[in-house]
């Protein structure tokens, strides 16, 4: 690819998505595109620039897929499942009647591994799982991902942190070393498709009381974190909170959130006070 | 099993569909903060969010002015967010340059003018604005500015930038500015190392130009 190429296709994808690459990531944008060049057949960047314009054949979804990150697995960073269940849903249900729901949002979710091991935990560790009505929500903007999430077959390398006992009580063994999510699990997450920056998107998974957004806003620029902060914050209700990845930090990003540290982990917080909308 | 699966209506919300303008000047703060983030998608949108921010008093509302000004990313946006980098309100200048931090291609026409703008706070701020440009554009600007700028402070964020995005070429103007202010200790400190910095840098690129 040319350096103008590269520059046009960097736009497109940015427009897009908010995901921003750049000359410094030649090597990793020229590999997936010459993927979807040869999965589509175009002997050229300017035919295939033609056809993800077009969108012939869903093409635009096909490149956003191609460049998502998608390794995960379950119990990743359960210092934070450990923080929602000591810390977090105690505040959550303080405001909240006995028998009322609680919405839990995993954006992106990836092949499902988050949600399911939300819900997992839940299960395991909240005595009070049984009192609530839970809600949990998986999104993703990659479409392949959120097909295998809903399918819910994983592979051993994604069950690595998981102990024998809940493999057993949670999964169905597939053979080769695959194995199914139990059906009850399975339909009891939805997966729905969201670009984290698209307001509108955003807005229609209505409002929760936690948000796991963990190791996405790393692959935005700044104008699109920004966006990406505030579509999180008008997605909580007030005192929800937002799990971030490790690395990332809400303080750099926004400062519409409050800090709260517990002794699990760091996480950010809707303010107060803060009317519904 | 106690986890339940609601269907996607059942707790879907409206998107915000407001006539910004009006809104931003009259409105509650929800409504303000709910019309600022529509206001990025309206016709003159910048223009509005710029108006508005010209008296709005909640942060809230004010960041979402912000990153609606950066998504549309104008030279209106630009226009809008620069006068309040002369605020008295830190918070207030802290958000603007935030936000112009975020929008580098709108913002890098106009870094040389704020280089030589009357304030030297302004000027400050400015300097930091140059390290997201394009280096060697920067290192011009910010050599500039060593040659001419009347203050020790703004010279010093200058040598902190180039210290970054320094070229050989860059050195003859550090040297300068280290004459130009010479009672000033910590700014001859500041030009040692980025000095210091470049050449290594410099011998290192020749090192791997001779072992590719």
């Amino acid at each position: 690819m040319t350096e103008e190429e590269l520059a046009r296709l960097c736009d497109f994808l940015y427009r897009r998505t908010g995901m921003s690459y750049d000359e410094a990531k030649r090597y990793y944008v020229e590999r997936r595109v010459a993927d979807r060049m040869g999965a589509t057949g175009s002997t050229s960047f300017a035919s295939y620039f033609a056809l993800l314009r077009a969108d012939v054949q869903g093409e635009v979804e096909q490149l956003i897929n191609a460049f998502t990150v998608n390794e995960t697995y379950f119990y990743r960073e359960d210092h934070q499942l450990r923080c929602l269940t000591n810390s977090l849903l105690a505040e959550v249900i303080k405001t909240k009647p006995y028998d009322a729901s609680v919405r839990i949002w995993s954006a992106p979710c990836a092949t499902g591994e988050e949600p399911y091991s939300i819900a997992i935990w839940l299960l395991e560790n909240w005595p009070q799982v049984d009192a609530y009505e839970v809600e949990i929500i998986g999104s993703d903007i990659d479409t392949n991902t959120l097909g295998a999430a809903r399918e819910g077959v994983f592979g051993s390398r994604a069950m690595m942190r998981l102990p024998p006992d809940l493999l057993e009580r949670y999964f169905v063994a597939q053979g080769e070393g695959q194995w199914r999510i139990i059906d009850e699990l399975r339909e009891s997450i939805r997966f729905t498709q969201v670009n984290l920056v698209d307001r509108a998107e955003t807005a229609t998974q209505g409002k929760f009381d936690i948000i796991f957004c963990r190791n996405v806003l790393i692959y935005f620029d700044d104008a699109s974190r920004r966006l990406a902060a505030e579509n999180l914050y008008d997605r909580l209700n007030p005192g929800g909170f937002v799990c971030l990845g490790h690395s990332e930090s809400m303080s750099r990003i926004s400062p519409l959130f409050e800090v709260q540290r517990y002794t699990d982990a760091i996480v950010y917080r809707k303010p107060m006070g803060i009317a519904r909308v | 099993m106690p986890l339940i699966r609601k269907t996607p209506e059942a707790k879907a919300a409206p998107v915000e569909n407001l006539p910004a303008a009006g809104i931003l000047q009259t409105g509650s703060a929800e409504e303000r903060w709910a019309a600022a983030r529509a206001a990025a998608d309206a016709p003159s949108g910048a223009r509005i969010l710029g108006e508005a921010l010209l008296h709005e008093q909640d942060a809230r509302v004010r960041e979402a002015i912000f990153t609606s000004l950066v998504r549309i990313g104008s030279e209106t946006s630009v226009d809008a967010i620069v006068p309040h980098l002369r605020s008295d309100d830190p918070n207030l200048r802290t958000g603007a340059l935030d936000a112009l931090r975020a929008m580098p291609k709108a913002v890098t026409p106009r870094v040389h003018r704020l280089l030589h703008d009357p304030d030297p706070d302004v000027r400050v701020l400015a300097c930091d604005l140059a390290r997201a440009m394009p280096s060697a554009q920067a290192n011009t600007l910010l050599c500039e500015t060593l040659d001419t700028d009347e203050s020790a402070n703004v010279c010093g964020v200058a040598v902190d930038v180039l210290a970054e995005t320094g070229v050989q070429e860059c050195l003859p103007a550090l040297a300068r500015c280290a004459m130009r202010f010479p009672d000033d200790p910590f700014l001859a400190f500041s030009i040692k190392l980025a000095r210091e910095r470049i050449a290594s840098e410099g011998d290192a690129r020749r090192m791997a130009d001779r072992h590719p």
